[in-house]
């Protein structure tokens, strides 16, 4: 189920530095945001923050859940349950096959979850159309080893997908396959999207676009919508 | 309590101390995995750093192998040393080391040795409680094999009986050890002396015939030719032990005057008691020296325990700078694999289960190497113990014991224990950081 967020004062530091401010930030559940600013601006931080990865301060909501005044194993319990990850390297398995790979989470979820894990995860595999068969990812190209980490993210049906550059690592032509696999697979989910990206073909399809710079949110093209 | 285990049978004993040292492992390795699936992943961290692995595999095999193998080696001699001199109750020589005699008159190393005179023979073959007083006389050899004169009531004794053809009965026959590789018929011109220095002429004209075959004893013995006495001293130009007017005879009694000597005498008696007093009895200040070979042997081996002790020390320290290698290169290994796991962590995998991953990693890494090393260790016994056999022929039937199994499975379960620490600290590294790495 698709969470809204809702942020306030949130804040990260490292040491006496703050790398990351955001005063007042709210998002419908279901919607497209995507995050984008010059390198080493904070982007990567806000998206390990809204995933609990990192540890900060100030309100950071998703739904009815704080999760800030979540214990270490609390957020780690919530990104199982309600978020779905994307890397800009992929981080898959290399010796396994893609269905192995996406359905890893049934590797540590309960025993009747494991089931429903695999059976989405070869359902977004086919709709990603990443080629069936006992080959190992190893031999993907990069299109098809992302697809496969969009499986891998969607095969526990979460509310929320991250997605952290997901088409920096590919050529032209296989990311923007991508975006209209990306978007048309989520928008028919309804599931909210986050992404941080350069790619304009990648944030031009999105709702709503976040402009991050020395830490800060200094554009949001859906502020008055929000 | 006590009197539950002792009353138990040896193998259930052995397969319940086999389960209390796994128990650790087993402990460890049922709270970590349990509800979890992580083979997969470790299957592919396995074929990931393959070569990396095996490495691991055969650094565990080969520690374990060469502990085990070496203490199996070490108990497989002891145990053929004293079944190869079981047939020699009490050894009679002149005055001089006990250890050196043994190894001259029961394992047949060739060594320079006094002799006992035809008077000190006849008193201890006349003595009433000594059933075989065999003389044995070295210093010939065929083919590098020692040919040894004596009775042939001791070649009765020491074959058992189990003799293919016959014994010798005449001066210029012999009885080939089942090693010899001459069949009956066969005739041979002895060398003399043994080894490199032997003199193959100069017995010129001498024929001896072999008329027998022992049975195989698993002793240095069944590569000896076994000629009578009189043959020995007759090719060396000596008395025969014999008057003229008694001819072809061969075997005691002998007349002392005509007794050139012996090095040895082996003697066998009646009752097994009785070895006790005639080793006081032939223990003369100057004159024989009287020993159990079994006691020489007790003492050899309690030096040879003192060097398995340093052995086992010198096991445990390589089996410590193993495990020490293994746990450094689990830190190793799981720092190239740190960004799947810390990926693992951010799709909300709980710390157990990647504990559960970078344990059963290094557990089935360990176990893989322990099993090899079993077999590595059998193997290595194998191979030494052939060796030894054929350069001593002393039969050496070592083979992996219980204690082995349990050396090994205990390495095992603590190395099992050690491997928590690199999974623990796996967990303390911050996931983003490793995400960014």
């Amino acid at each position: 189920m698709a969470l809204p967020l809702q942020i306030s004062d949130l804040e990260v530091r490292a040491g006496a530095r703050t790398l990351l401010k955001v005063a007042d930030l709210s998002a419908p559940a279901g919607a497209l945001i995507g995050i984008r600013g010059p390198s080493g601006a904070g982007k990567s931080t806000f998206l390990h923050a809204l995933s609990g990865l990192i540890e900060a301060r100030g309100r950071l909501c998703w739904g009815e859940v704080d999760l800030i005044r979540l214990r270490p194993e609390g957020r780690t319990a919530f990104r199982a349950k309600n978020m779905g990850l994307i890397f800009q390297d992929f981080l898959l398995f290399d010796e396994l096959s893609p269905q192995a790979n996406a359905g890893l989470a049934g590797l540590f979820r309960v025993r009747h979850d494991r089931p429903p894990i695999s059976a989405r995860a070869a359902e977004a595999l086919a709709r990603l159309g990443v080629p069936e068969g006992r080959r190992t990812v190893g031999s993907f190209s990069g299109g098809e080893r992302q697809r496969v980490a969009i499986a891998r993210a969607m095969a526990t049906d979460p509310g929320l997908l991250l997605a952290d550059e997901p088409t920096a690592s590919l050529d032209r032509r296989a990311a923007d396959t991508l975006i209209d696999d990306l978007t048309s697979l989520v928008r028919a989910s309804g599931k909210t999207l986050i992404a941080v990206s350069h790619d304009p073909h990648l944030l031009d399809r999105l709702d709503r676009i976040l402009t991050i710079e020395d830490g800060r949110v200094t554009g949001d093209t859906g502020a008055q919508a929000a | 309590m006590r009197e539950i285990w002792d009353g138990l049978p040896v193998l259930a004993q052995d397969l319940m101390s086999a389960g209390a040292l796994l128990l650790p492992l087993l402990v460890v390795g049922g709270v970590l995995l349990r509800g979890f699936r992580p083979w997969s992943l470790i299957r592919a961290l396995m074929w990931r750093f393959r070569w990396a692995n095996l490495l691991f595999v055969l650094l565990i095999a080969v520690s374990t192998g060469m502990g085990i193998g070496l203490i199996a080696q070490e108990r497989g001699l002891r145990t053929g040393s004293a079944q190869a001199a079981e047939k020699f109750d009490l050894v009679v020589t002149a005055p001089g080391s006990e250890l050196t005699m043994m190894l001259a008159a029961v394992f047949l190393q060739p060594s320079a040795v006094p002799l006992l005179d035809g008077a000190a023979y006849d008193r201890i073959a006349n003595h009433p409680q000594v059933q075989i007083a065999a003389p044995v006389a070295f210093g010939d050899s065929h083919d590098g094999a020692p040919v040894v004169g004596t009775i042939a009531d001791f070649v009765t004794y020491l074959s058992d009986g189990e003799i293919e053809g016959r014994i010798f009965t005449r001066s210029g026959e012999a009885v080939a050890g089942a090693a010899i590789d001459l069949q009956i018929g066969d005739r041979f011109t002895p060398a003399h002396g043994r080894g490199g220095g032997a003199d193959a002429e100069a017995h010129d004209g001498v024929q001896i015939e072999i008329v027998g075959r022992m049975a195989r004893s698993g002793s240095p013995w069944d590569r000896a030719i076994l000629i009578p006495i009189e043959t020995v001293w007759e090719v060396h130009g000596l008395a025969n032990g014999h008057p003229f007017e008694e001819g072809d005879r061969i075997g005691p009694p002998f007349a002392p005057d005509l007794f050139p000597g012996t090095p040895a005498v082996i003697v066998h008696a009646d009752e097994l008691w009785a070895n006790y007093a005639l080793r006081s009895e032939f223990t003369e200040a100057g004159e024989t020296m009287a020993f159990f070979p079994g006691t020489v042997l007790a003492d050899l081996y309690r030096v040879m325990g003192d060097v398995r002790q340093a052995m086992s020390v010198m096991s445990v320290v390589t089996q410590v700078l193993v495990a020490a290698s293994v746990l450094l290169g689990l830190f190793i290994l799981t720092r190239l694999f740190q960004r799947q796991l810390a990926m693992l962590r951010a799709l909300g995998a709980p710390r157990r289960f990647v504990m559960a991953v970078v344990w059963g990693y290094g557990v089935s890494l360990l176990l893989a190497g322990t099993v090899l090393g079993l077999a590595f260790g059998y193997a290595a016994v194998l191979v030494l113990s052939r060796i030894v056999t054929e350069r001593t022929d002393i039969l050496v039937t070592a083979s992996i014991s219980w204690a082995e199994v349990t050396l090994a499975l205990g390495f095992l379960s603590a190395m099992s224990l050690l491997s928590l620490v690199p999974a623990l600290v796996v967990l303390t590294r911050p996931v983003v950081e490793n995400l960014r790495q």
